[in-house]
């Protein structure tokens, strides 16, 4: 099929997680822990949950990411969200319900949820 | 009118000329191996080499083969500098040390101040002419007349030239007899070592 | 369209795949399927990551984790720990010689972290097999923002203010010769030099890429080629577009079979899309691109000699003027650039000449693209602003020297160029700088060497290269090479004589001032330099008969030391020749007479027992 210079726009948005992926500086990342502790408490969920809502939300520079367990394990499924210049704020006791809110609240507006919040940095919320 | 300085003096031409050519007119002699004048300039022997410069940058002069480089207007051309007498000599002799037998290369080295077992060589001539290992005996210098008139003349195509570098020679194809000469001489004609000869077929 | 949250972009460069970097894709997409991960994970073969030394690699998007030396073996256990455990393995990682933490993100490393990358933009990032990626990250904008919305005029002027220069080693201003070819006039008699005042006629106008890249060890041409073939596309459609020209060569080498089977494959996805062909991108602007492949000489890297070669004659220059520019493939007004001068372009367009200006130096803009290799710990492909300095270059990008020796010279530009030793490791990297040091730019090859290396070996091994590689058209190299080779071989042969250090420097510049084409104008070029930065081992080959480095062979001598020697007969065992003999706990002995110098010997004793003079 014989591109007009349109089209390369239309391939460019269809390929949009595919740049996102290998490009993205990121301004959000959300870092999901995935210990064995965290996937027995349904991790995983939290982790397609959090990927559909950026897939959805069409943002190029928030990245998702996972790692190993952090440590807590009680308070599994937990999730890292380190805003570029912020300090990482760490959520505990997720649920897709949450999660939701924590990104419309954090990542898309910029204010750290903090009921559901852990610790800010080194600090503990009280 | 374009006018060009070659060793002092001036010619003024208006039609395409290369510094050979304007040399020619004015008389001065540059000496050549691979040029000849009903044939298209080839560049490869370097005999002809002169120093040319423009005359915006009158001291930045260059080496360039007369047969090849086209005269222009305001150039100033000088055939008889240190410099260019420097390179003539050295690819004089490194034709000598190839061709040590030939007549031809022989005397035109001997017209250069250039002798064999002679006093006045510097440190690369001594080396090219007394203790350079010799080669198979040759008169070749493979100054391609004989292929290029072939191409451009009778348009035979019956010679070409085959490997590179130090092993580069003359054959026809596949070293055999051509079928494609005629038998016109003009190969033999050409060669200015006399090294192509005809024969009865 | 995948909700993947990793893509594993697993290189596969000639490097990567020659160490099995497939059979490590083959694994990865195994283990995946088996943790039931394919919705998940996505595996990618990207082109060269320019880490030769350090493949097979794979990096992990989006946490830039960088994995090196993978095998088969490493697979199940990476899987298992990274994706499903989330615990990067850091053995696998990349450590830094004399350091025990490994580097998990690939932009901290201090080879990728410290480069700039322009022409090479893409590499590591993209199935080079698949156009869309090429797309997906911005590629065929540029030749849309021309075709829609640029003269050709205003390209050139954006080409030329951005100040690009030939990066096949000339460093000719690209707008410059851009602007030559536009200009001239195509005349009927196309044999004759000038023009007849003919108005110009685009169908007679021709672009070439020059993809020969014949110095030694240079693979940088290689590896845009492999890794991004569009954007040597995009840029030829960009120039063709500013020219006048309807239809482009690439003249490739022979040896690249697979940046050849790339570059095809990137050509018919191109031709699919209606980017090359008629009325691309629905405008009035055709153009076609063919591919020409070469056979084995180094003089075809000369822009005329390629003419020649792509028209069916023999590879020889041809004398100049007339241009290319004016008079090239079949008379007609060519212009020929190098790869990487060609895959800059698409970024000059889209950032724009200021932007592009404004890294580098006064006289040389941009960045350039090097192959690092030799006595450096971190060998491959390395693409730098210009003006850095070489110092940071082999110390700081390279990691040094391995082993503990101490750093002797680079050699930058191959078989043309020359070596900088220490007192000159902070000239900066650019033009101009190089050549006053004595050097060239070049194609971009950089050797790194340190004291186990013979200058005069150097020096014989680029004189043999161009030697064979002499087209014979000219006197002064077909015949002087092969004599400065022979005085160089008898030097490292001991067979040196008092006044030959003199006679190569006279012979030396003496071809440089004769020769026809820039083979045989930079072949001395090696020799000039080593004499001029390392007299003293040249004087030492001469006057005692010895070697400094330990390398040429009819000067070094091999013994076993009596002290260190076990007796284990490792040495003797492995002598290609059989002339080490010894009793089982005695001390061996090499018969001088029948040793080859091969080095065996030396390399399998663990007992440090064998002495190298």
């Amino acid at each position: 099929m014989k591109l007009k210079p349109e089209d390369l726009n239309k391939i460019r948005e269809r390929m949009k997680s595919t740049s996102r992926l290998r490009e993205a500086e990121g301004k959000a990342k959300i870092n999901v822990h995935l210990g064995t502790c965290g996937i027995a408490s349904g991790a995983r969920e939290i982790l397609h949950t959090f990927l559909e809502l950026v897939e959805a939300s069409g943002a190029d520079d928030v990245l998702v990411t996972t790692s190993g367990c952090a440590g807590l394990c009680k308070r599994e499924p937990m999730a890292t969200i380190e805003i570029a210049g912020q300090a990482p704020v760490k959520y505990v006791d997720l649920t897709p319900e949450k999660v939701k809110k924590v990104f419309e609240e954090h990542i898309k507006g910029g204010t750290v949820v903090k009921e559901y919040a852990l610790a800010v940095g080194s600090e503990r919320l009280g | 009118m374009a006018k060009i300085n070659i060793d002092g003096r001036d010619l003024e031409f208006e039609e395409q000329l290369t510094i050979l050519d304007a040399a020619k007119k004015l008389q001065i002699k540059i000496p050549t191996l691979c040029y000849n004048e009903h044939l298209a300039p080839y560049g490869g022997c370097r005999i002809c080499l002169v120093e040319a410069a423009t005359q915006a940058a009158p001291q930045r002069s260059r080496l360039v083969p007369a047969c090849t480089a086209p005269a222009a207007d305001g150039m100033i051309v000088v055939t008889n500098s240190e410099r260019v007498l420097e390179s003539r000599r050295f690819i004089i002799e490194l034709f000598l040390s190839r061709c040590p037998e030939s007549e031809q290369i022989r005397s035109m080295a001997a017209e250069m101040g250039v002798q064999p077992d002679g006093q006045n060589l510097d440190v690369v001539g001594q080396y090219l002419l007394q203790r350079a290992p010799k080669r198979e005996a040759t008169n070749c210098i493979l100054c391609g007349l004989c292929v290029r008139v072939c191409q451009q003349i009778p348009e035979r195509f019956a010679l070409s030239l085959k490997e590179r570098g130090i092993h580069r020679k003359v054959t026809p194809p596949f070293e055999k007899v051509a079928e494609s000469c005629i038998g016109c001489g003009s190969c033999a004609y050409v060669c200015p070592t006399k090294t192509i000869t005809v024969e009865e077929a | 369209m995948g909700n993947y949250r990793f893509n594993l972009l697993v290189c596969a460069g000639t490097g990567c795949v020659s160490n099995n970097a497939f059979k490590v894709k083959a694994a990865l997409e195994k283990e995946i399927e088996k943790h039931k991960l394919q919705e998940e994970i996505q595996v990618i073969s990207t082109g060269c990551n320019g880490f030769c030394a350090n493949g097979p690699i794979m990096v992990v998007k989006p946490d830039d984790i960088f994995y090196q030396l993978l095998t088969e073996e490493d697979i199940p256990g990476l899987v298992e720990e990274h994706f499903l455990k989330g615990r990067p393995v850091e053995k696998l990682m990349y450590t830094p010689a004399k350091d025990e933490h490994p580097i998990p993100k690939m932009s901290d490393i201090p080879f990728f972290g410290k480069q700039q990358l322009i022409a090479l933009s893409n590499r590591g990032l993209i199935d080079p097999e698949n156009i869309d990626e090429y797309i997906a990250l911005g590629g065929y904008q540029a030749l849309a923002k021309v075709l829609t919305k640029m003269t050709p005029e205003q390209v050139i002027e954006e080409i030329q203010t951005a100040g690009l220069r030939g990066r096949g080693g000339a460093g000719f201003p690209t707008g410059k010769k851009w602007e030559f070819c536009r200009n001239a006039l195509v005349s009927e008699d196309s044999s004759a030099p000038g023009n007849n005042g003919n108005s110009p006629s685009a169908a007679d106008k021709y672009i070439i890429c020059n993809a020969d890249e014949g110095d030694p060890g240079a693979f940088m041409d290689r590896s845009i080629v492999e890794s991004d073939p569009h954007a040597l596309l995009e840029g030829m459609l960009i120039g063709a577009y500013a020219i006048g020209a309807t239809h482009g060569f690439i003249y490739i080498r022979g040896e690249y079979p697979l940046a050849l089977e790339r570059l095809t494959q990137a050509l018919e996805q191109a031709r699919e899309y209606g980017l090359l062909g008629d009325e691309i991108l629905g405008t009035g602007f055709s153009f076609d691109i063919s591919v020409s492949k070469g056979a084995g000489a180094f003089v075809c890297g000369e822009e005329t000699s390629l003419i020649g070669s792509l028209e069916g004659k023999l590879p020889e220059p041809r004398v100049r003027p007339p241009y290319p520019a004016q008079s090239g493939y079949m008379g007609k007004p060519t212009n020929i650039n190098n790869v990487e001068t060609w895959a800059n372009v698409p970024h000059i367009i889209n950032r724009g000449a200021a932007w592009f200006s404004s890294i580098g130096t006064e006289t040389s803009k941009g960045t350039k693209v090097f192959s690092l290799v030799g006595k450096v710990n971190n060998t491959g492909l390395v693409e730098v602003p210009m003006g850095i300095t070489m110092r940071e270059i082999v110390f700081d990008i390279g990691g040094g020297i391995p082993d503990g020796k101490k750093f002797k010279a680079v050699q930058t530009g191959g078989p043309s160029g020359g070596c900088i030793p220490e007192s000159l490791l902070d000239t900066p990297v650019d033009y101009e700088s190089l050549v006053q040091a004595g050097s060239i730019m070049g194609s971009g090859g950089m050797i790194v060497m340190d004291e186990g290396n013979c200058m005069v070996e150097v020096a014989r091994y680029f004189v043999s290269f161009t030697q064979q590689e002499s087209c014979g058209k000219c006197t002064p190299c077909r015949e002087g090479t092969w004599h400065m080779l022979n005085i160089l071989e008898n030097i490292s042969q001991g067979k040196g004589q008092e006044g030959d250090i003199e006679l190569l420097e006279k012979m030396g510049r003496y071809i440089k001032e004769t020769a026809l084409c820039g083979l045989g104008n930079t072949a001395p070029n090696p020799v000039l330099t080593t004499i001029r930065y390392f007299r003293n081992e040249y004087e030492a080959h001469i006057r005692e008969k010895r070697c400094p480095a330990g390398v040429c062979k009819a000067l070094i001598t091999y013994s076993i030391d009596p002290e260190n020697c076990t007796g284990c007969t490792a040495c003797a065992k492995n002598c290609p020749v059989a002339c080490i003999s010894g009793e089982r706990k005695q001390t061996h002995v090499i018969n001088q007479e029948k040793c080859i110098k091969c080095g065996m010997c030396y390399s399998v004793c663990n007992f440090d027992a064998v002495r190298v003079r």
